[in-house]
């Protein structure tokens, strides 16, 4: 059995249906009338341990209910989540200490104490003995800088110092499971990147991390496998690399040449490729598939024709696949793996059997 | 235990962080046990029923109606109230302590202060108007008694109410709700034996009557023996149902938790 197990998990919210006005608020008290809102719809997800895994969508989509749902905050209205086999619902305490939450959107520290003081209070709901702890503070403030924090009190701390914070409170118990809700909504650059290095750091580990952005930089280079919601119900669920290959072929050189260059020449040797003016009459754009055309045979291409004095490569990137979930431009039809399958491919094969069906 | 130890330290520390908020708060508390001193003192005077209190015995009782407003934190409900309205409260759910306990440890933790006021009030209170006859022996302890089932009876009313705000987004309603019906029946505004006989007899036998009456009368001496006994037996009996009605009341409460946005 997974670490982390959903499913069939559904949570549907109710709200008061309030017509607006005055009126509408007096036809509301006579009769009540509620929307029904289905955050998360029928999810099964399985998450082994030491897998690092992206769950993406765009807003609304359900991200963080799944995650209250998965760390039983919130309490499913139909199907089911075990976490190490035990319901967290149900077993708060015992799953509790198995888990750690970062909200980034809340603060788990304590308003009114110094940084030092929230966490040894952790120390102490948690039972973590001195020992651990020291080493685990050592470390937080190795990749995090902590120590410049630790008599600051919580309400004084700026939001990038507030999260690198967060980050020691989350994990100061030593959780297998890690659920990061947005954790570098906010940031500034340098902190993000100590983050991500930190991210990385938990995952070699073998912690097992959810991550949750909406920052698409947050998920390159650390997770393997990409789920995405969108609506309640998951879209896609597979390998990252997997769909960049599949989604993200193209890579676009950018060419500065010496002399004046006819696209239709680039055009002639490099079937395929799609060659645009630059920025000025000296650069060309050429957007090929990296798996037809490689990098050098482009610059190769190009250097046949005319002097090359400077070059760039844009990479291809996950942002541009899920952009275009988003808009509905394209459709992973991994829906129906998710549909069906219950068992997802854990062991990374790799293969997420997506097709575009293009409008 | 570890874990509840640290919680009740915070709200020992908080105490102190926040004196001034403290002070304010006691102070509406203070004011009303002065209001009532006059007032009782006026209506005594000119009172020449047998059954009525004595002036001493009234200002006993209202020294016990004093402390019971003063323990258990006037910010407890508001915290635990501004959490779960604010989805705070997904952040203690995932906690390894129990909701409730850990409440009441940090409502014990704040309480030497509120003691520590209590002493103070009361000390000037027998320097200005003497020294009260204490009750003796038995009666001292069942006082004793009292006075600390007291703690954990206000903590549950004031918890029972802060729970509402699973519901409501209203909560200064619900606590002015409370405080009124917690004056009435519990005798801190009018001694319950001045109340109507039916109407005393369902606050002696509520919840609420442990919150003031009961120590109160035990210490003036006007509820001895068994009968003084018998009341502490109540006041114990509404904490046990109260602290299990609690946690069956949280399991419902927590499982329509919403908690909109990150």
């Amino acid at each position: 059995m997974a670490l982390v197990e959903a499913r069939q998990l559904t949570k549907v919210f109710r709200r008061p249906d309030k017509p607006p006005g005055l009126a509408g608020a007096l036809r509301h008290l006579a009769t009540r009338r509620y929307v029904e809102k289905v955050a998360v719809d029928h999810v099964d997800l399985s998450i082994e341990a030491g897998e690092a895994v992206a769950y993406v969508g765009p807003n609304g989509a359900g991200k963080s209910t799944t995650v209250k749902l998965l760390s039983g905050i919130l309490q499913p209205t139909s199907g089911e989540v075990r976490i190490g086999g035990l319901v967290p619902q149900d077993d708060r305490m015992a799953v509790a200490h198995r888990i750690g939450v970062l909200f980034g959107q809340r603060t788990q520290l304590w308003w009114d104490l110094p940084v030092a003081d929230s966490l040894a209070v952790l120390r102490d709901l948690y039972g973590v003995d001195e020992g651990t702890y020291r080493k685990r503070l050592k470390r937080f403030d190795e990749v995090l800088g902590l120590d410049d924090l630790m008599a600051v009190t919580g309400r004084k701390l700026s939001l990038g110092q507030r999260m690198r914070a967060d980050l020691a409170a989350a994990l100061v118990h030593g959780p297998e499971v890690v659920y990061l809700d947005e954790p570098t909504i906010g940031l500034d650059l340098s902190v993000k990147d100590r983050v991500r290095e930190f991210f990385r750091e938990l995952r070699d580990e073998g912690t097992t991390v959810m991550l949750t952005s909406h920052d698409l930089a947050d998920i390159e280079g650390f997770c393997r496998r990409l789920v995405i919601i969108d609506e309640g119900r998951i879209v896609f669920d597979g390998d990252l690399e997997a769909v960049k290959d599949e989604f993200a072929r193209d890579r676009i050189l950018h060419v500065h040449t010496e002399t004046r260059v006819d696209p239709d020449r680039v055009r002639a040797v490099l079937p395929g490729a799609v060659v645009a003016a630059g920025e000025s009459p000296l650069w060309h754009s050429i957007r090929f598939d990296r798996f037809a055309i490689t990098a050098g045979q482009a610059v190769a291409a190009v250097t046949g024709i005319a002097a090359v004095v400077d070059f760039r490569i844009d990479e291809p990137g996950i942002e541009d696949v899920i952009r275009r979930v988003y808009s509905g431009e394209l459709r992973l039809a991994a829906e129906t793996d998710a549909e069906t399958d219950s068992e997802p491919d854990v062991e990374g094969s790799g293969e997420p059997d997506a097709v575009v069906t293009a409008p | 235990m570890r874990g509840y130890r640290a919680l009740a330290r915070i709200s020992a520390k908080n105490a102190l962080t926040y004196r001034l908020e403290f002070a304010f708060a006691l102070f509406g508390v203070l004011f009303q046990f002065v209001a009532l001193l006059a007032v009782w003192r006026v209506l005594l005077a000119d009172s020449t029923t047998g059954t009525g209190f004595t002036w001493p015995q009234m200002r006993g009782y209202l020294l016990v109606a004093f402390a019971s407003g003063a323990v258990v934190g006037l910010f407890a409900d508001f915290r635990m109230s501004f959490r779960i309205r604010s989805g705070l409260v997904a952040l203690d759910l995932i906690k390894p302590v129990r909701y409730q306990e850990a409440r009441f440890a940090e409502v014990l933790g704040g309480v030497w202060i509120e003691v520590l006021v209590v002493l103070l009030v009361g000390g000037v209170t027998v320097l200005v108007a003497g020294a009260p006859t204490w009750p003796g022996g038995a009666e001292l302890a069942l006082f004793t008694a009292s006075m600390v089932l007291l703690i954990p009876l206000k903590f549950l009313v004031v918890y029972l109410c802060g729970l509402a705000s699973f519901w409501t987004q209203n909560y200064v309603g619900v606590q002015w709700a409370r405080i009124a019906i917690v004056n009435l029946f519990s005798g801190a505004l009018v001694p319950l034996a001045y109340l109507p006989g039916w109407l005393a007899s369902v606050a002696a036998w509520s919840p609420f009557a442990g919150m003031t009456s009961t120590p109160g009368l035990i210490l003036i001496g006007r509820a001895t023996g068994a009968q003084a006994a018998f009341l502490v037996a109540v006041q114990l009996g509404w904490v046990v149902v109260l602290w299990f009605g609690a946690k069956l009341l949280w399991r419902t409460a927590v499982r329509q938790l919403t908690v909109n946005g990150g």
